[in-house]
């Protein structure tokens, strides 16, 4: 049958899969293994030696604090590399696309991808052991799906107050105690731990999509939405980029800070 | 002796004897509770309820007095800026706060290079605060309420009210110095400024030392003062 042949040529690919999972699984199993001998790696060897001063020592409701970077040279290769695609590439396209749409419909576009990509949501939240906001989330997809118009508007959020629960699996191992692992930049996608990209990993893997087609289909629309989604994003917020590199000295530092505590502050929000 | 007066049974003593609600009697136990009241209320509450500023004085006070200043488009801007300049010099730490960024680097440095890092780093985070200005439209801040982090320092919650987007979180953590709250770090959207700017400069330290940070800030504020002259 027509329906049948896609699938039985998914199955037979799935030594592929099985790679990425084999892999994803190494790379988690490491995680474990190195956060159950230390939770944080220290600023230095000869700090802890000394007593510290005002200052040096965190101060009452501080937060973050200067980060291990062993992949320092490939972040910042990359970091470069991704600045250079949004300022020719990505910005461009955007300042024409906000030309041409209004940004209610670009609000729209945004809401109907945030809109489909409720499995990952629903699934973590129900990992955490979060079931109300799992349900939540499942209520909310459907609402948008039908009253919201295919997701184009937020009616649960205006309508019902109805408020979107972000979860992925980054946030699930890190809930329970995986380390971080070094901070990595991804191209494209960005700032990223090691952690979080095999959550990403994982997070994709959820879209039922990629079960039921070929990859020869699934990948150039996974990549285009993911385009499709970036220029909408960057067209609204067209002074982000420009507003953080204004008011940074170092720049790298200054994303690679702003990664880490809102994660910090992310983790700190599911652990409620 | 019975009559026209009512009893209370709370007085009601062993000889069935009743205590007349006279009003003399009435308006002193009235009194006197009161007085009570008082008293009670006033040893529960801290002395500095009355005495000296709380952290949510000062924070209501950079708001209160900073709002007005932002909203007023009739005065010239450069009037404006000395205003707010001189509000962050009054309300904000900014020793503590130069210090905390450089982290352990500052025992590494010369009493001449801490006062000159102390300088340049109040200068550029004035003009960054200013140069903020003309993004103020108008936006509504509401205090929420503080929250104590351990014996002289407090947190402040607030929010940034923007219609039809979601609240910015704005966290001010205050310590007492000599009687008053002094703001020495802003958490805006769980990003708090003071360590980012603690992963900055750390990273150009270690990469490129002390003098280029030096130069890099000098360099980027002089890039605010021109953008805030213009």
């Amino acid at each position: 049958m027509a329906v049948s042949e896609p699938i039985m040529r998914r199955m037979r690919a799935k030594p592929s899969i099985r790679m990425v999972a084999s892999l994803s699984m190494a790379v988690l199993v490491t995680l474990m293994v190195v956060s159950s001998t230390f939770a944080q790696s220290s600023m230095g060897a000869d700090q802890a030696a000394q007593p510290k001063l005002p200052g040096e020592r965190a101060m009452p409701g501080e937060a973050g604090g200067p980060y291990p970077d062993p992949l320092e040279p490939f972040n910042s290769a990359v970091f470069n590399f991704n600045i250079d695609v949004d300022q020719w590439v990505v910005t461009p396209v955007a300042k024409g696309y906000s030309y041409v749409m209004p940004v209610q419909g670009r609000q729209s576009v945004a809401n109907f991808f945030r809109n489909i990509g409720v499995i990952p949501r629903f699934a973590n939240n129900l990992f955490q052991l979060h079931p109300y906001n799992a349900a939540n989330e499942l209520a909310r997809f459907g609402i948008n799906s039908t009253l919201g118009v295919a997701g184009l508007f937020d009616v649960a959020d205006s309508w019902f107050g109805m408020k979107q629960h972000n979860d992925d699996f980054g946030l699930t191992l890190g809930h329970y105690g995986i380390y971080s692992g070094p901070y990595v930049m991804l191209p494209f996608l960005g700032p990223s731990t090691v952690r979080d990209t095999v959550g990403l990993v994982v997070d994709g893997c959820m879209n039922p999509m990629s079960w039921l087609l070929p990859w020869y289909v699934t990948v150039p629309a996974d990549v285009g939405s993911a385009a499709i989604n970036a220029v909408n994003y960057r067209s609204l917020h067209p002074n982000q980029f420009e507003e953080a590199d204004r008011y940074a000295v170092d720049l790298y530092g200054a994303v690679q800070d702003a990664y880490m505590q809102t994660r910090t502050a992310e983790l700190k929000r599911v652990a409620q | 002796m019975r009559g026209n007066y009512r009893s209370a049974s709370i007085f009601r003593t062993g000889q069935h004897q009743r205590i007349a609600f006279t009003p003399l009697w009435t308006l002193l136990s009235v009194f006197t509770g009161a007085m009570l009241a008082l008293m009670v209320v006033q040893a529960a509450a801290p002395l500095s309820a009355w005495a000296l500023p709380t952290p949510l004085d000062t924070v209501n006070q950079v708001i209160n007095q900073s709002l007005p200043v932002l909203r007023d488009k009739h005065t010239p801007v450069p009037q404006r800026r000395r205003q707010l300049r001189g509000l962050l010099e009054r309300h904000f730490d900014f020793p503590d706060m130069a210090r905390i960024t450089l982290g352990y680097h500052w025992r590494e440095l010369k009493p001449a290079q801490r006062d000159q890092f102390t300088e340049l780093f109040t200068a550029f985070i004035e003009n960054a605060y200013l140069s903020k200005i003309q993004d103020y439209s108008g936006q509504d801040v509401a205090v929420l309420g503080q929250n104590s982090e351990g014996a002289g320092f407090t947190r402040v919650s607030s929010q940034i009210i923007q219609p039809g987007k979601a609240p910015i979180k704005v966290d001010y953590l205050l310590r007492e110095l000599d009687g008053d709250w002094k703001i020495y770090d802003v958490t805006v959207d769980a990003i708090s400024i003071v360590a980012n700017y603690r992963n900055q400069f750390n990273r150009v330290i270690n990469d490129q030392g002390f003098d280029k940070l030096m130069a890099d800030m000098r360099a980027k504020q002089q890039q605010l003062q021109a953008s805030m002259g213009s």
